[in-house]
């Protein structure tokens, strides 16, 4: 880029993000309009602003546009997390997967359908209490991770280590618990590990967005410190960043985030790796540009998912996270590929 | 502040790292705009010294003064704008640019409430023009050679604007010419910034050549210090560093060189004498 006038690069992130932005938009429009039937664009951004009639109202405030908000703040969320952690562990392959949060929230879902699941197959609880369960999961296993790490959580490959144990753990008891359990369980919990943009109330996306708030603004406010993040420990040091204590912070920002995010939509795979990688190549270094790229880039992948399952699958339910499955496997293998002939 | 000689004063630190003792009661005077040298063989805590200097590592006893205050008590930033350090191996994306590291040098002395200001532009060109990166400013520190990456990382020591800068082995991946004129670099924030440069050398030649006052360690007190001529002597060689050597005065610097001539702690006078012959 240094062949570029310093004007075109000074504008290129407030540029791409401004792109990202607007594209997101007419994404989000897109996924309200598209269902049994299609709504034009502009009455569905007329009536999301007040106006239209009132079957209309119903069709688009309560049924579809939920569905399209917690698309977009679970893929946003996944992807400030994966952000996050590629910047402090200084790897462009940390996705919110290795801290054993997914994992941990998947086997929380399982644990909870199988306790409260009677002989018949059924819940004798409310399906609300899920993504409880999920959060719940989350938050042990990131805690497990930190316990185990000990003292040597400051150390980003140690505690990434412990993440990928409790991980592998969490995944095989799920599996066990999946097999022995009771038929509905099985189904239910694979739907949440493969990551499915649930019919969600308007409640529960308040309380999703409330929690994430805090996590987002605190993570604008020590972006100033992802800088000098980027350097050896002994640098960092020197100009007066104490990185192991920051990292801890960034690893219990990023988890935070994910936990959040997976609650209600589940295991998504591959939007926390492939939309900060991204986000990153589209607005170059500045922090406060790839946190906000991150979330917008996030957020177009999930929802663009689940309107391509919807157009593609309909009737049938099928979760949006194969879709970013079956684009993120070969993007990540793109990127190690890439890697390795750098590398060598 | 104080009108006394010494910029730091490190006074009986002990140090180890598990059981092991690596700096043992050791106490030194570091000598306000002077060139500090420390040297000394493999393991003697040289660089621990230089880290312990700028609060890498917890002493388990004794404690450093700066101008007179105990620098533990100072927060990371406040003591990142009065000592800086170019780490041993330093490393950055390689992605980054020259100007966006040099940047970096900076970051102490910004906060939430105090943005980029004029300072940080001063100071951030007066760096880069200083040690000769400016016309690199927007290159990717992927695509410079080991010279010029190493004057870019003195570029960002240099913006800290610190009163006190430590190097800890600078030159050990340079190539000849690179070695000089890193440490010429080196020697102008001495001389034209004023600077109190704290220095882990191990070449002992350019060490004599570029300090005003050399550090002996060896394992983990101080064996001697003093000007290059006090400490450069045969015998001091032998008992620091175990090597026979003959040492002359370069003809072209006045400088004492040494010569080193086998590896063996018992001095025999006469091997020098019979080589000088």
């Amino acid at each position: 880029m240094s062949g570029l006038p310093s004007t075109l690069t000074a504008a290129r992130a407030p540029l791409a993000v401004g792109l990202m932005g607007l594209a997101f938009v007419l994404l989000a429009l897109s996924g309200v309009a598209f269902g049994s039937t299609w709504i034009p664009l502009d009455q569905v951004a007329a009536t999301i602003l007040g106006a239209g009639e009132k079957t209309q109202k119903i069709i688009v405030l309560q049924l579809r546009l939920p569905r399209v908000v917690i698309a977009a703040l679970a893929g946003g969320g996944m992807a400030v997390a994966g952000f996050l952690l590629q910047k402090i562990t200084r790897n462009s392959l940390a996705s919110p997967g290795v801290l054993g949060v997914i994992d941990g929230a998947a086997l929380g879902v399982v644990i909870f359908l199988a306790m409260m699941s009677n002989e018949s197959n059924a819940l004798v609880t409310s399906i609300a209490y899920q993504p409880v369960a999920a959060m719940l999961g989350a938050v042990a296993a990131i805690s497990l991770v930190f316990i185990l790490a000990g003292r040597q959580s400051s150390s980003a490959i140690r505690l990434l280590l412990f993440g990928i144990a409790v991980a592998a753990v969490a995944k095989s008891v799920t599996m066990v618990m999946m097999l022995i359990g009771p038929i509905y369980q099985t189904s239910q919990a694979a739907r949440w590990i493969a990551g499915a943009v649930n019919e969600v109330n308007w409640g529960e996306i308040q309380i999703t967005a409330i929690a994430m708030l805090p996590v987002m603004a605190l993570a604008f406010l020590v972006a100033r410190k992802l800088p000098p993040a980027d350097l050896d420990e002994v640098s960092a040091r020197g100009v007066g960043l104490d990185l192991p204590v920051f990292r801890l912070l960034i690893f219990a920002l990023a988890a935070a985030m994910t936990a959040l995010s997976v609650a209600f939509v589940g295991g998504v795979g591959f939007v926390g790796l492939m939309a900060p990688h991204l986000a990153r190549l589209l607005v170059g270094r500045n922090v406060y540009a790839g946190l906000i790229g991150s979330f917008l880039l996030g957020a177009i992948m999930l929802v663009g998912a689940d309107l391509i399952v919807r157009v593609v699958f309909a009737p049938t339910e099928v979760p949006a996270g194969t879709v970013t499955a079956i684009i993120g496997a070969p993007y990540f293998l793109f990127l190690l590929m890439g890697r390795q002939r750098h590398d060598g | 502040m104080t009108d006394s000689e010494n910029r730091i004063e490190v006074q009986s630190l002990s140090l180890s790292y598990g059981n092991t003792a690596v700096l043992k009661s050791l106490s030194l005077p570091i000598a306000r705009g002077k060139i500090t040298v420390l040297a000394g063989p493999n393991g003697c805590g040289k660089s621990t010294l230089l880290r312990a200097i700028r609060r890498l590592h917890k002493p388990e006893s004794g404690r450093i003064l700066l101008e007179e205050l105990d620098i533990a008590k100072f927060n990371d930033r406040a003591l990142a704008r009065q000592i800086g350090l170019l780490a041993q191996s330093p490393s950055a994306p390689e992605d980054m640019t020259v100007e966006e590291l040099v940047r970096l040098g900076r970051y102490p002395h910004q906060s939430m409430l105090q943005p980029w200001s004029q300072n940080d532009s001063t100071a951030l060109e007066a760096a880069m023009e200083g040690t000769g990166v400016a016309h690199l400013r927007s290159r990717r520190l992927g695509s410079l050679s080991g010279g010029q990456l190493q004057r870019v990382w003195i570029a960002m020591v240099l913006a800290q604007e610190t009163d006190v800068v430590c190097l800890d082995e600078p030159v050990n991946h340079l190539d000849m010419a690179h070695q000089l004129d890193c440490l010429d670099l080196v020697r102008r924030l001495n001389v034209d910034y004023g600077r109190t440069i704290v220095l882990v050398l191990h070449d002992l030649n350019l060490a004599a050549r570029y300090a005003d006052r050399l550090v002996f360690l060896n394992d983990g007190v101080i064996a001697a210090s003093g000007t290059p001529e006090e400490l450069m002597t045969e015998a001091m060689i032998a008992s620091v560093f175990g090597v026979q050597s003959m040492v002359i005065t370069d003809p072209v610097h006045g400088r004492p060189l040494c010569i080193p001539l086998r590896t063996g702690p018992a001095h025999n006078k006469g091997d020098a004498d019979a080589a000088r012959s």
